[in-house]
């Protein structure tokens, strides 16, 4: 389970980022009182436009970034006090995720099943259980750099879930992929879900989120706009179809559903 | 898990051939390749300019009396043909115009001064920007001194012993470690230093930057690792790199000798091989250590910073003529480890080096050198801990 109570993340600009702004403010907020709630076996979305704040949110949530004010808690564990536990129990996959060109998956598993302190004789069967999975016996000891986009997607995936994490963050998990490859990340999403973890993915694609979620959440500017489940969001839509009603929430002032 | 994560680092970095070339081949090659071209190459001027025929004018050997002198000298010496012009102004433009390349001109009263027993001026023309023209010129000279002097002492009837009643002569003391130190001493340190740099830079860029840029280190990031545990088993193989690069170097250096024979003054090998102990490179190693891990503290904190390859290697890149331009300190003789020289950083390195060669490196010296470099080395990893602590710079 995710909790996040009245999260704020403000950035000091430097003169440089000041002068590509255009603004004379010293700091810039990019989350602004940000509440909500994912639950075990629900896959929540986090849905926004560019720069709406959606990164800098998992970001927090996943203990990379500290946020100014507010509480984080993942699974009842207060990730501000106790990071390093916190991230035992998350798995963190975005769609810019690279991944090291000169090493094989094999190599890259191993490294990250080391790093999570995998068990030696979990970590041989979780490995086994991944790579059938997600059909990767092929490619074990190619190195990275001569694999496919798809091949490449699936070691992270792998990456991602060696530890058997509860909590699983996806950052727009999909971008820049091919149908055939994000339709992995819309299995994995689905197994996760079936398997009882808590999913928090960020999109800013209506039918990714149609297809996937049971809670939502839109941002803009860092702010809440929406908050609730997938289905009081159909039943309460002033538009004809989803992406409709994400714009007009957005770009309504005080839109309400 | 430190190292877990150098060992990764560590097999990333060896299979980047960018790095394996200034870590591991350059090193090596280094001395075998610029001893052999610069013996090759001294071997080849050296041999061209003694087989090479040389015209000598004269002018104002009425009597033929120099002509001879200097048709007897063995054409061992290099081979040459003499030619007689009338005039010194036309013997000058035909060695201006490269025709002739050794000009002697006799003063025309030589018969009076030589009859009177006077000095006789004698005047060598010659291009003494061209290799080989004025050793030939010294040697054709010394002969003809010589001749000069054996028949004035017979007229005279008087024994070479008798006009020369001192004979001076200049016995060095130093040893030949000692001085094989203070001569050459500068260019070992400079190129071990060099290399410690050259060494640290690609892995540095590439483990921080090349992370950042290639979106991995964010996903190191989310492990439950501290982040200095991170930081540390990076830091580690870049002064591995550094350090591998430098002794790679020092293998070169032997290779050159040992199986090349590159060091082919007896005296001078022998020196070397006394050089070449498990105390000398314990020692120099020992040095280097501290030197490495400032190298990367330095380097690590703007590889952070810098958002791409290019911008850290542009950061970068100068960074190195700053930092080992002072090891060339080690060139300049006169400047010597004391106190002051002793806190700068790099030239404290090159000196206690330079005096480890030569073997007059005192104990206090070596530790006051070793642990400012510690402290140095201890400060930069903190900078280095507090940059890589950093939001803004760890996240693109």
């Amino acid at each position: 389970m995710i909790s996040v109570q009245n999260l704020n993340k403000t950035f000091t600009l430097t003169k440089q980022q000041r002068k590509e702004l255009n603004t004379e403010q010293k700091t810039a907020t990019a989350v602004h009182d940000l509440s909500f709630s994912c639950q075990p076996g629900r896959v929540f979305s986090l849905l926004g436009p560019n720069g709406a704040g959606k990164t800098t949110t998992l970001r927090m949530i996943a203990t990379l970034l500290a946020p100014s004010s507010g509480q984080i808690q993942i699974n009842g564990l207060d990730a501000l006090i106790n990071p390093q536990e916190a991230r035992k129990q998350i798995g963190f996959l975005t769609g810019s995720t690279g991944l090291y060109a000169r090493l094989t998956p094999l190599e890259i598993i191993d490294y990250f099943a080391d790093l999570y302190g995998v068990e030696k004789s979990v970590r041989e069967q979780r490995k086994e259980e991944l790579f059938s999975l997600l059909h990767m016996n092929d490619f074990l000891h190619k190195r990275i750099g001569k694999l496919s986009t798809g091949m490449k997607q699936k070691v992270s995936i792998c990456r991602t879930m060696i530890h058997d994490p509860s909590v699983v963050i996806f950052d727009e998990p999909t971008s820049g992929l091919d149908v055939i490859t994000a339709e992995n990340i819309i299995k994995l999403i689905r197994s996760c879900k079936d398997q009882g973890k808590t999913v928090i993915f960020s999109s800013h694609i209506m039918s990714e989120v149609d297809l996937l979620c049971d809670d939502l959440a839109i941002i803009h500017q860092g702010a809440l706009k929406y908050n609730g489940t997938m289905a009081d969001f159909r039943a309460n839509m002033q538009t004809t179809n989803l992406t409709e009603e994400f714009i007009r929430i957005v770009q309504t002032p005080n839109a309400q559903l | 898990m430190i190292f877990r994560i150098f060992r990764k680092e560590l097999l990333d970095t060896l299979r980047d051939r960018r790095t394996l070339m200034t870590m591991l081949v350059i090193p090596i090659l280094v001395f075998p390749i610029t001893l052999n071209v610069f013996l090759a190459v001294s071997e080849s001027f050296e041999e061209s300019a003694n087989s090479k025929t040389m015209k000598i004018g004269i002018v104002g050997d009425h009597n033929k009396n120099y002509t001879r002198q200097l048709e007897q000298i063995p054409a061992a010496v290099g081979p040459k043909i003499i030619i007689v012009f009338k005039d010194s102004l036309t013997l000058r433009k035909a060695i201006e115009a490269d025709r002739i390349q050794l000009g002697l001109i006799i003063p025309t009263n030589e018969s009076t001064l030589r009859a009177k027993q006077q000095t006789i001026a004698l005047n060598w023309l010659l291009d003494a920007s061209e290799v080989g023209r004025s050793e030939r010129a010294n040697l054709y000279g010394s002969s003809l001194q010589a001749n000069a002097e054996k028949e004035r002492l017979r007229k005279l009837g008087l024994r070479a012993e008798q006009i020369k009643p001192l004979s001076i002569q200049t016995i060095n003391c130093a040893s030949d470690k000692k001085m094989v130190g203070q001569l050459a001493g500068g260019i070992l340190p400079y190129i071990f230093i060099a290399f410690g740099f050259i060494g640290c830079m690609y892995p540095a860029i590439d483990l921080f930057t090349g992370e950042k840029e290639r979106g991995t280190l964010e996903t190191l990031l989310t492990v439950p690792i501290g982040r200095w545990k991170i930081l540390i088993g990076k830091m580690l193989v870049v002064v591995s790199s550094g350090m591998l690069a430098a002794s790679c170097s020092l293998l070169g250096l032997f290779i050159s000798i040992e199986f090349l024979d590159l060091a082919q003054n007896k005296e001078l090998l022998e020196v070397i091989h006394g050089i070449l102990t498990p105390y000398f490179i314990g020692s120099m190693l020992a040095l280097l250590l501290p030197l490495v891990i400032f190298f990367a503290g330095v380097m690590i904190p703007i590889a952070i910073y810098a958002k791409s390859f290019k911008e850290a290697q542009s950061i970068i890149t100068p960074l190195n003529i700053v930092m080992v331009l002072p090891a060339m300190v080690g060139f300049f003789p006169g400047i010597e480890l004391n106190l002051n020289t002793t806190l700068i950083p790099v030239v404290n390195v090159v000196l206690a080096t330079k005096e480890l060669i030569a073997g007059t490196l005192s104990l206090s010296y070596f530790f006051s050198v070793f642990g400012i470099m510690c402290l140095l080395a201890l400060l930069s990893v903190l900078i280095s801990y507090k940059q890589f602590g950093k939001e803004s710079n760890i996240l693109s």
